[in-house]
């Protein structure tokens, strides 16, 4: 929808309108260290992480070159439905009221895979669920959502990509309440490919050290509620945090391989970096993409050293503590950041024991003080994609 | 305002593009195969390997760049490539799995998974064109690659890139499936500037209007289909 200027508000060149401020007023998570934001955040916090990134019994996984996946326990499969159903009933109860006129654009990269697995072992299932419309579909059933939805496919930078997309539908002013949802699960067809390529670690995943080898897969997912800041005050939403910048960029590289130089993330950055109008001096802390395999941690070390030359700008991953959940990722890390940045508080890098040499003064296994307002979160993915968020300091920690 | 400068596809009909043909139709049937000279003069080292959805997207995105006069490139490119999909590469995911049953994923086939994500198509071709632009697939509700459209031109005009290729990329319903079948089986491709390179004659000009709507030459589009059908009613050349 369109919505007329007030007095004092002016469109920038860009068509962006700076007046309309994008609140997160709602957020929520599921991962393997179980539901909810704020349990997430104590866990992450307190070390009680090790049993997130376990054994797996959902699928055979002797033939494989590891063994382990941060999945959650007790995801059950519903009759002939996919195994997300699951993972969204219990990402919907975590959710305070969603107004009806909100766009829904939701993140996934292989939705109810789980089902043609069953299909082509003559098992039946629901052949919907393995659409990655269908997530849409159940999100806007559940919440009795009017408008039409989409669901973002950009490999592991889908719902870094889904927030950018919903950050600029409310700030141009065609909407006023944008339902971020993104999940993933872990699955035979994924890990089975993941390890095809030889991007599993056999131990749980180490981002940013010297000895890693490797990403530990994860799964789950996180609904970010954005809201223009004049609908949010309107309706005595509370304020998480603010997305001020969001830019996206491919590498033009290689499809499955980053570029060394980092170029594709270095240009996502500085778009975001742009529309939030910001310096480089004044981005406080990195959320990294981080996966702990050897070519993706040293090409973001690679780009944020010529980013943000001359400083040891703190930077952390949290796939050592809940794995990679692909689609969902940038998800999880914009909740994730939300909270550090209320919280002033830096996560550690679960896994990290001796960081690599172009990480070391940047990365640490323990918590640490968070000076300054805005969190940088960034995640890359096969394809060449790059997407980086701007997160500015919100007034409240939640709103449940 | 944006403009229309290339259009490209790849459909049940034949391929080509705009500037070349103007018998543009989508129907549902077999699509043709797509041989790697048909759409490069020179070669291209990965093409024979990639799958066919991949290989249907480059395809057609080769034919749209040409068609607006930004095939050749020495500099990589703000340009953005943003595809509406109903199915993907559900062909492809079937493929891959069918390699992973017979010994418990140790046959699994790297290069099939790669595969296996549709925004891969698009990075294919962001690489061979060297395109760096925000590069992304959307499945819509009600598929009709206006959402490809409305966020190519969102990010114009919000300078998130230079320009945009927005389209649709379908390899059909697989057969042993039972899905409703709701794509047509082809791709088709639109090249989106505000300020052309070349001296060609646009196709028209693109803008939203205060609904909401897209609209091209003051007329109001109700799918990707049907603007390509609009360029082509009145060939700029």
């Amino acid at each position: 929808m369109q919505t007329a200027l007030a007095a004092g508000e002016t469109l920038c060149p860009s068509g962006i309108n700076r007046a309309t401020r994008v609140w997160i007023t709602d957020a929520t998570t599921v991962t393997a260290l179980g539901d909810g934001l704020h349990g997430l955040w104590r866990r992450l916090l307190s070390g009680e992480t090790e049993t997130a990134i376990k054994p797996v019994r959902r699928f055979p996984v002797a033939g494989y070159r590891t063994h382990i996946a941060a999945h959650i326990e007790d995801l059950k499969q519903p009759g002939y439905r996919s195994m997300i159903h699951s993972l969204l009933d219990r990402l919907f109860s975590g959710m305070g009221p969603v107004p009806s006129d909100s766009v829904i654009i939701t993140a996934t990269t292989k939705a109810g895979i789980d089902n043609l697995e069953k299909l082509r072992r003559g098992v039946p299932a629901d052949p919907n669920d393995i659409l990655l419309d269908s997530v849409v579909d159940a999100v806007s059933q559940r919440f009795g959502l009017t408008g039409k939805g989409i669901n973002i496919s950009a490999a592991c930078a889908s719902s870094a990509i889904a927030v950018a997309r919903g950050s600029a539908l409310i700030a141009a002013g065609r909407a006023e309440a944008v339902l971020v949802f993104c999940v993933d699960i872990v699955t035979e067809f994924v890990f089975s490919g993941f390890s095809s390529l030889g991007a599993l670690s056999s131990a749980p995943c180490m981002p940013f050290d010297r000895d890693r080898n490797g990403l530990s897969l994860g799964e789950g997912g996180a609904v970010l509620l954005l809201m223009s800041d004049k609908r949010a005050k309107q309706e005595g939403r509370p304020h998480l945090a603010t997305v001020v910048g969001w830019g996206v960029a491919n590498d033009a590289h290689h499809v499955t391989a980053p570029a060394p130089d980092g170029y594709g993330l270095i240009k996502a950055v500085r778009k975001a970096l742009n529309r939030a109008m910001l310096d480089e001096e004044q981005v406080s802390a990195i959320c990294a993409h981080g996966t702990g395999t050897i070519y993706n941690d040293l090409m973001e070390m690679t780009a944020f050293r010529h980013l943000f030359r001359g400083r040891n700008l703190p930077v952390y991953s949290v796939k050592g503590a809940i794995g990679h959940t692909m689609a969902a990722s940038g998800g999880i890390e914009v909740a994730l950041g939300a909270k550090a940045l209320y919280e002033k508080v830096i996560p550690p890098t679960v896994g990290l024991l001796n960081p690599a040499d172009e990480a070391i003064g940047m990365v640490s296994p323990d918590a640490a003080q968070m000076s300054g307002d805005y969190l940088l979160t960034s995640n890359s993915g096969f394809g060449g994609v790059n997407a980086a968020i701007i997160l500015k300091r919100g007034e409240e920690a939640s709103c449940h | 305002m944006p403009l229309i400068t290339g259009v490209g596809w790849v459909t049940v009909s034949g391929m080509g593009r705009g500037r070349e043909r103007n018998d543009f139709a989508m129907t549902k049937g077999r699509l043709p195969r797509i041989a790697r000279k048909s759409v490069f003069d020179k070669p291209h080292k990965h093409f024979g390997r990639m799958d066919e959805f991949s290989k249907l997207g480059l395809a057609a995105i080769a034919f749209a760049l040409k068609d607006a006069g930004l095939y050749e490139w020495s500099e990589k490119r703000d340009i953005g490539i943003i595809a509406s999909t109903v199915y993907g590469c559900l062909h492809t995911d079937i493929d891959y799995f069918d390699t992973v049953m017979p010994e418990e994923g140790q046959l699994a086939s790297p290069a099939l998974f790669s595969y296996t994500l549709p925004n891969c198509a698009l990075g294919e071709a962001a690489c061979h064109f060297g395109l760096t632009g925000a590069c992304y697939v959307i499945n819509e509700q009600q598929p009709s690659g206006i959402a490809s459209l409305d966020a190519a031109m969102d990010g114009i005009e919000f300078n998130e890139f230079e320009k945009a290729l927005a389209g649709i990329c379908d390899t059909g319903c697989p057969p042993h499936i039972s899905l409703e079948d709701k794509g047509i089986p082809g791709s088709a491709f639109v090249v989106i500037e505000k300020g052309p390179e070349s001296s060609l004659t646009p196709y028209g000009s693109i803008s939203l209007n205060e609904g909401g709507d897209i609209i091209f030459n003051g007329k109001r589009i109700e799918n990707l289909i049907g603007l390509i059908q609009e360029c082509l009613s009145e060939s700029p050349e």
